[in-house]
């Protein structure tokens, strides 16, 4: 076996074709699970005997009877007095925004019925373009949180009892007084209205101090911003202007400060568009593989604290073409030294249209970046000052200060503003105690966390979608807030709390909502020119964004301290092993961590749900044997960690790309006070951050130490890499020649020989494709003379009639761009939030019954070591012949003449047969009734996991399901259904308005939820559509086409842009 | 009578029917009323209603060019928006009520119309003569019930005969054994040739057959309630609105042309009448109460009451037994409430909260608890726009004629086989709707005439996942 594998490849136990996992691939229910539920202790719950059986029986029949005989009365309840704006049945969208902390996304709220139940991006926003990202998704679930603070409140020992406002109000009014030493510590604060509340609450308590700090933080990069440029801002960097993108471990594709708007412009350059066949070059420096990472054409491996020397040398070789010499970063590997190298020359050639980012919280680091982009005549082009950004404000060395004072009795009152510091800071345990020590304490925070329990009172803040406000992202692009739904619980906005406190006299306090005048009065004195401001306003509420001219400097001259910056760079570390913590896709730093969604998102490359795990790099030895560090053999085997004193134990995961001698893991895990589903989850590892001598928080630790494997696996280890796998292939020992998995399993010695040729001799299985761009132009021919032979070999049709009603009106079909595709998940959110597709939770995670009806699939490809990756969002492919529809034995799944694969859910009877037959793997069961759809009680009991109840069985969590889509019972399959609502809402529009159906009238929600447009969905008949434009690209290919199944959905084949003087 | 008289007086109808159908005609004009203007405009023209009273209008607008009442007419608010100063100043008196547009009211309907306003106000119209005439329009209910006893009586008499046939037969047979000596010959009992084998047989085969079709019919309508006509907290009478004063389905329900949902109509729509209307024709203050309960409106100052979803039911009953007294004192013509009256003051109310109020609902106020009477299962989606507005099927399609109906029964069983029966027979509207131009095919094949209609079904309307997703 070569080092380099360019058919691509899952895992290790796939590489190395594990005979173990081969066969495992075959049943249905895997081996493992089955071992899981034998040993599971629960299952004493589940004896029962043959009385018990009869007696079942009975009732069931009975029961049966008597639901169907009598006829439930149903109550109609209308409205009193029908408010104008809602007509029942029919959606209303509102312009909003999606805030917290950094996170923004200008949104569109979907309400039915007065309720928010999707979010869409809001496509006027100059920002987020019309994209979204999982968190936003979610976001709209957290508004139904069980968990939720649901009044005002004191707080005694961790218990809440209910107090009203105006008590609240008596109470903080009479211990606060004019001389009261306050901090506000909160997150990143973005909306300019409320700044000028806590203005006015600091006017009324002048020594008060409103502290913002970031639990990822960038702090360093805005000193150094500051230092260089005079502005403490983000830059506005863009990524669509660069030809070379270098990033420093900058995740800017899924965490990093402003991720949706990042990989809108980076895919703009990603994708390959009719004749321009070029793209960006991207090289990622970092140790473990991150989403950004994965998406690069080359990764440089550096260890987490040789960071500083790869920017040193970076800079140096720059330096070196500009003229001035700098000699630094000698320090580095000298694989990396190689690799920065042609990375310079990328960079020096691209002068002006290039672009460096680095994730560092280092401020000599992040200076030198500046002053790499200054020498490569990138300010006022990638990256522009004029539109900077301020999504991210914090300073977490004011937090430190704070806490000094705090622990020298310096502090009167301290209020926590969407802030946890008592968990995801590395001295979380230093702030839990100096909180006990402040006399007065208020939490605003929405839940029980780790802080606020902490406080003397909760005074719980509204959930964005029952908020006023606005938001200036970025310099000049403001957006506003706008309330989609009347609180639900007891609470209040945050400034207007301030406000209330500080006695301004500026809110209308007998007005209904004081805050909403508020917002509009400050608008009105601060953006307002004109003479009709209420036109103004309506307007700028119904865009949702607003933009203002802004005169600051595009690009401001740089001014930074190079030489003192290149003697400040972290020095590697001579240790043998490194640790870098980040920051996961979905629960962020664990402020997501109670949204059930967002736990059960798979990470985009490790392929975890519901914890995070130790990343173990994965070693070739040669001749298909790979070794994992940490004597590591199965994935979710328990380690010992002991990093810095602290020990930890957690699950391991054989990590591809990871870089020898260092490992890395997720943090916003093992949250001890959040809710339901978060609390318990996975393990925190905030404690072992470090700080550095500026007092900036580092993301790695350099002591550490693993124990070796002891082989013990975690319990119900949900990982989904190998879950619903196809198309897995085999070497066959005798002959050595290649084969499907599934004849593997059948090669046994008794029938050796006999199976050769099974199922066709189909022995070349098309997953996905790529191709470097330099060769695009053989892989593409060599594409379409493959094609060309699948098509002949599918002429032949299971159902020969078809063709007259494909051809007669609309026939649906879906294209995604992988080039586009980055592997977020916001897709797969989005789809849950659509189709009310349930939340399982870890235990059946692990075995295997997660219900997304679209999942992402990660293949690896080239280095096998360090390779390159695919990401493929993989759904029903609504197949014309479809194999799942033949093997119904009632006929519940079948054809539409509009080309979709139809599934009626009340006449499956849950034979599964369909699953096991659907090449894609992509049918689901509902082994439970995850969301209490049944008619009968009993079947709601929970044999699912975690919770003593399903997620869905609570009212108020309902209130997020898709009143349009049916909500499936148990013993029913369930699959994409090309979000069948939305279609045919969209042909009812376009013959309400009496015109032809077109692209924006049907859009999936994978569809309107990617940031980079990588899913386009439309009508294939109707040569005018978006979809038969992009249908018409020799790269387009279908997922497995020689299996003659004639799926809808095209892909594009993956191009690369990799350096390949690197791998020489 | 020559050919020619004859010929005279037919050409004189023919006339006279050209005539009525093009210049205002008073007939035409009471109709137009009834369907466009009578939810609204109170039909004595005399009294305000939520529009004003209509008597003398003309003379109202006597200031301006005939055409700017016509404009008015067809569209209000196109003419507030334009500035008109007629129509600011009736703006500004009547704000926000909004008069609905009739764009399709010609000129000599609106002729008809005054004719009719003008008459009625007069006291000119109706003529008094008229007043025999009947207007009932309902049609005797079809004998089904009646038939199928015939049915059953027709049967009863063949099984008798048939029994008779085969006992004579007996008869005859006994008769002709014995004239040829047969010693085995007996006669047979009636009672004998029901329990002989044969019958038997015939019996049990019959109750297998049967009971076999009453199974799989029971179990077909497991779950479903055609005919189901629940009592209703409100004794509210379609015939009365739907029929007797024509008010448009669509005015109450007004989701159908527009969402999925018809739409319960809120109590504000009963107010646009009932804010005038204050006793019902048949149950006076009965059933209307429960309205201005609901909604909190008081009858007596014409007004809402403020902060009415705070009162309890105690204050509640208070401010309703006065207006139910009051009116009782008016009808009855009486000063003061003697006891008895009072009694049947205090039943009605006692009627009027236990129907605005159950178990989980223990307040008068708030909205009126309707029994739904049309129930799909979760698993099927229905939009009524798509019937009403893009199909264009009458409502009494599948709702029956409501307009007789008293009490609201489900008229259609609204099962899947209903649904899909209608789908193949009915014919898609093809031409009128440029959507459908997506469909070129069945366009070329309606032009080469090798199809004459497309059926729903024809573009998809049988496929599961029209219905079911």
């Amino acid at each position: 076996m070569m080092k380099s594998n360019e058919n691509g490849w899952v895992s290790v136990e796939e590489l190395v074709q594990d005979r173990n996992f081969l066969e495992s691939q075959q049943s249905e229910i895997s081996p493992v699970a089955m071992d899981a539920i034998l040993e599971d202790e629960n299952l004493m719950d589940l004896s029962s005997n043959r009385r018990d059986f009869l007696k079942v029986l009975g009732f069931g029949i009975s029961a049966a009877t008597l639901a169907s005989c009598e006829i439930p009365v149903k109550r109609a309840i209308p409205y009193v007095i029908a408010p104008d704006e809602i007509v029942p049945g029919i959606a209303n969208y509102y312009a909003s925004s999606f805030v917290n902390g950094g996170d923004y996304c200008a949104v569109l709220v979907k309400t039915r019925e007065g309720r928010p139940i999707k979010l869409e991006g809001n496509p006027s926003s100059k920002v987020t373009r019309g994209g979204t990202s999982a968190r936003v998704q979610a976001s709209v679930l957290s508004l139904y949180d069980i968990n939720r603070l649901k009044s005002a409140a004191k707080i005694q020992n961790g218990q809440a009892t209910e107090i009203s406002w105006q008590e609240l109000d008596a109470e903080l009014t009479g211990k606060l007084n004019a001389g009261s030493r306050i901090r506000i510590i909160g997150s990143t604060q973005m909306s300019p209205t409320a700044q000028k509340a806590v203005q006015e609450f600091c006017v009324k308590y002048p020594n008060t101090k409103h502290i913002q700090y970031d639990a990822i933080s960038s702090a360093a990069l805005l000193q150094a911003v500051q230092n260089s440029f005079g502005q403490r801002v983000i830059p506005d960097y863009r990524f669509d202007q660069a030809e070379t993108i270098v990033s420093f471990n900058a995740d800017f594709l899924g965490t990093w400060i402003s991720p949706i708007e990042y990989a809108s412009q980076y895919a703009k350059r990603r994708t390959l568009q009719g004749a321009n066949l070029s793209m960006s070059r991207h090289y990622q420096v970092e140790a473990q593989m991150s989403m950004t990472g994965s998406n690069a054409d080359n990764r440089i491996l550096v260890r987490p604290s040789e960071q500083g020397s790869a920017i040193a040398y970076l800079y140096s070789l720059i330096a070196a073409k500009a003229g001035t010499s700098a000699s630094a970063g000698a320090d580095l590997n000298d694989k990396a030294k190689k690799a920065l190298t042609a990375a310079a020359e990328s960079l020096w050639a691209n002068k002006g249209k290039s672009l460096v980012v680095s994730a560092s919280n280092n401020v000599a680091e992040q200076t030198l970046v500046l002053a790499i982009n200054s020498l490569l005549g990138n300010i006022g082009t990638t990256i522009g000052f004029n539109r900077a950004s301020f999504q991210r404000q914090g300073d977490e060395r004011m937090l430190a200060e704070a806490l000094k004072e705090i622990n020298a009795g310096q502090v009167d009152a301290v209020f926590l503003w969407n802030a946890n510091p008592c968990y995801d800071l590395p001295n979380a345990d230093e702030w839990a105690q100096a909180l006990g020590k402040v006399a007065t304490s208020v939490s605003f925070n929405t839940i029980m966390d780790e802080s606020t329990s902490l406080c003397n009172y909760s005074a719980p803040d509204h959930h964005f979608l029952e908020s006023w406000g606005d938001v200036e992202a970025k310099r000049g692009f403001l957006s506003l807030m706008q309330p989609t739904i009347q609180p639900i619980f007891k609470t209040r906005q945050s400034p207007h709390s301030l406000l209330v406190w500080a006695g301004s006299a500026n809110l209308v306090t007998g007005s209904d909502q004081p805050y909403y005048e508020y917002l509009k009065a400050n608008w009105r004195t601060s953006y307002f020119s004109g003479t009709d401001f209420q036109s103004f306003w309506d307007s700028a509420l119904h865009n949702g964004v607003f933009e203002m001219e802004s005169s600051s400097p595009e690009a401001p001259a740089f001014a930074g301290n190079v030489t003192e910056a290149l003697g400040n760079v972290s020095k590697p570390s001579s240790s043998t092993n490194e640790i870098s913590f980040y920051e996961p896709i979905g629960v962020g730093a664990g402020q997501y961590a109670n949204n059930p969604w967002l736990q059960e998102l798979p990470d985009p490359v490790m392929r975890t749900a519901w914890g995070n795990y130790l990343a173990c790099t994965v070693s070739f030895d040669g001749d298909r044997r790979f070794s994992a560090e940490n004597g590591v053999k199965e994935d979710g085997e328990l380690l010992e960690v002991k990093i810095a004193g602290s020990s930890y134990t957690l699950g391991s995961v054989k990590q591809f790309g990871q870089m020898p001698g260092t490992t890395s893991v997720a943090l916003g895990y093992g949250r001890k006070q959040a809710g339901i589903c978060g609390t318990g989850i996975g393990t925190d590892f905030n404690a072992s951050l470090t700080t550095d001598a500026n007092g900036f928080t580092q993301y790695y630790n350099t002591n550490v130490e693993i124990a070796a494997s002891a082989g013990k696996i975690e319990k119900h280890f949900a990982c989904v890499q190998h879950h619903h796998t196809m198309g897995v292939t085999a070497i066959e020992k005798s002959s050595g020649q290649k084969i499907n998995a599934d004849e593997a399993a059948l090669v046994d010695d008794a029938f050796k020989g006999v199976t050769k040729g099974y199922q066709g001799s189909l022995t070349k299985r098309t997953i996905f494709r790529h191709s470097h761009i330099s060769e695009i132009k053989e892989k593409t021919e060599a594409l379409v003379k493959e094609r060309k032979g699948h098509q002949h070999l599918n002429e032949q049709t299971l159902y020969p009639g078809h063709e007259y009603l494909y051809n007669a009106g609309h026939k649906w079909g879906m294209h995604i761009d992988l080039n586009a595709c980055i592997g977020c998940g916001t897709c797969a959110v989005a789809c849950m939030a659509e189709n009310n597709v349930p939340v399982v939770g870890k235990r059946e995670v692990s075995r295997h019954h997660e219900m997304t009806w679209l999942r992402i699939d990660r293949y690896y490809y080239g280095d096998v070591e360090n390779p390159n990756v695919v990401y493929q969002p993989m759904m029903c492919q609504h197949c014309e012949n479809a194999p799942c529809e033949n093997v119904c034995p009632v006929n519940a799944t079948n054809h539409s003449s509009e080309g979709l694969n139809q599934m009626a859910y009340n006449r499956c009877v849950g034979t599964r047969y369909c699953a096991n037959n659907c090449p894609y793997k992509v049918r689901r069961f509902n082994w439970y009734d995850f969301t209490t759809a049944d008619l009968f009680p009993g079947n709601h009991k929970n044999l699912a996991g975690e919770t003593d109840k399903p997620y869905y069985a609570e009212n108020l969590v309902r209130m997020v399901l898709n009143p349009d889509v049916t909500v499936r019972s148990r013993g029913v399959i369930e699959k994409c259904s090309f979000c069948v609502q939305r279609i045919q809402e969209g042909k009812l529009s376009a013959k309400k308005s009496q015109r032809k159906l077109i692209d924006t009238d049907v859009r999936t929600a994978c569809q309107t939820a990617c940031p980079t447009g990588a899913i386009t969905f439309g009508d294939s008949n109707n040569p005018e559509s978006q979809l038969s434009k992009k249908l018409d690209n020799p790269l387009n290919y279908l997922v497995l086409e020689e299996v003659n199944v004639a799926s809808s959905v095209n892909y594009t084949m993956k191009v690369n842009n990799r350096d390949h003087s690197i791998d020489a | 009578m020559s050919c020619k008289q004859v010929l005279k007086i037919l050409f004189a109808l023919v006339l006279s029917q050209v005539a009525l159908s093009a210049a205002p005609d008073i007939e035409l004009g009471k109709t137009s009323f009834k369907n466009n203007c009578a939810s609204c405009h109170n039909k004595n023209m005399k009294d305000a209603l939520t529009g004003p009273a209509l008597a003398g209008f003309v003379e109202r607008w006597a200031a301006y060019p005939k055409e700017d009442l016509y404009k008015w007419i067809r569209n209000s608010q196109a003419m507030i928006n334009a500035g008109h100063p007629k129509a600011t100043e009736l703006w500004a008196q009547y704000k926000p009520t909004v008069m609905t547009a009739f764009p399709n009211l010609t000129d000599d309907e609106i002729e008809s119309i005054v004719l009719y306003v003008n008459g009625v106000a007069a006291g000119t119209y109706p003529p008094k003569s008229a007043d025999s005439v009947a207007t009932g329009t309902g049609t005797p209910s079809s004998g089904g019930q009646a038939s199928s006893i015939w049915l059953y009586l027709i049967f009863g008499i063949l099984l008798a005969l048939a029994l008779f046939l085969w006992s004579l037969q007996n008869d005859l047979i006994y008769a002709k054994k014995t004239a040829e000596g047969d010693p085995s010959a007996s006669k047979k009992t009636i009672w004998e040739l029901l329990t002989s084998k044969s019958v038997i047989s015939f019996v049990l085969f019959a109750l297998v057959l049967f009971g076999g079709y009453a199974t799989v019919n029971n179990a077909i309508s497991l779950g479903r309630q055609q005919n189901y006509a629940p009592e209703q907290p409100i004794k509210f009478s379609h015939a009365t609105h739907a029929g007797l004063h024509k008010i448009d389905c669509n005015y109450c329900h007004d989701g159908a042309r527009r969402s999925k949902q018809s739409v319960i109509p809120p109590a504000s729509t009963c107010m646009n009448c009932h804010k005038a209307i204050k006793n019902g024709s048949k149950y006076g203050t009965a059933e209307l109460t429960k309205i201005y309960a609901s909604i909190g409106f008081d009858p007596m100052t014409d007004k809402y009451i403020s902060n009415y979803e705070s009162l309890s039911n105690e204050e509640i009953k208070a401010i309703y037994t006065k207006w139910i007294g009051e009116e009782y004192k008016k009808v009855n013509a009486v000063t003061t409430l003697s006891g008895d009256a009072q009694t049947q003051v205090d039943d009605q109310w006692a009627d009027i909260e236990s129907s605005l109020t159950h178990a989980s609902k223990p307040k008068v106020s708030g909205p009126i608890e309707w029994i739904r009477i049309h129930n799909l299962p979760d698993h099927v989606y229905f939009n009524h726009s798509q019937h009403v507005t893009i199909g264009k099927i009458e409502c009494q399609k599948c709702h029956g004629k409501v307009e007789e109906m008293d009490l609201l029964r489900q008229y259609s069983p609204l099962s899947m086989g209903w649904c899909i029966n209608c789908h193949r027979e009915t014919d898609v509207k093809f031409q009128d709707n440029a959507y459908y131009e997506t469909y070129k095919t069945y366009h070329l094949e309606l032009k080469d005439g090798t199809r004459t209609s497309v059926k729903v079904s024809d573009i998809g309307g049988l496929e599961c996942q029209k219905c079911h997703y």
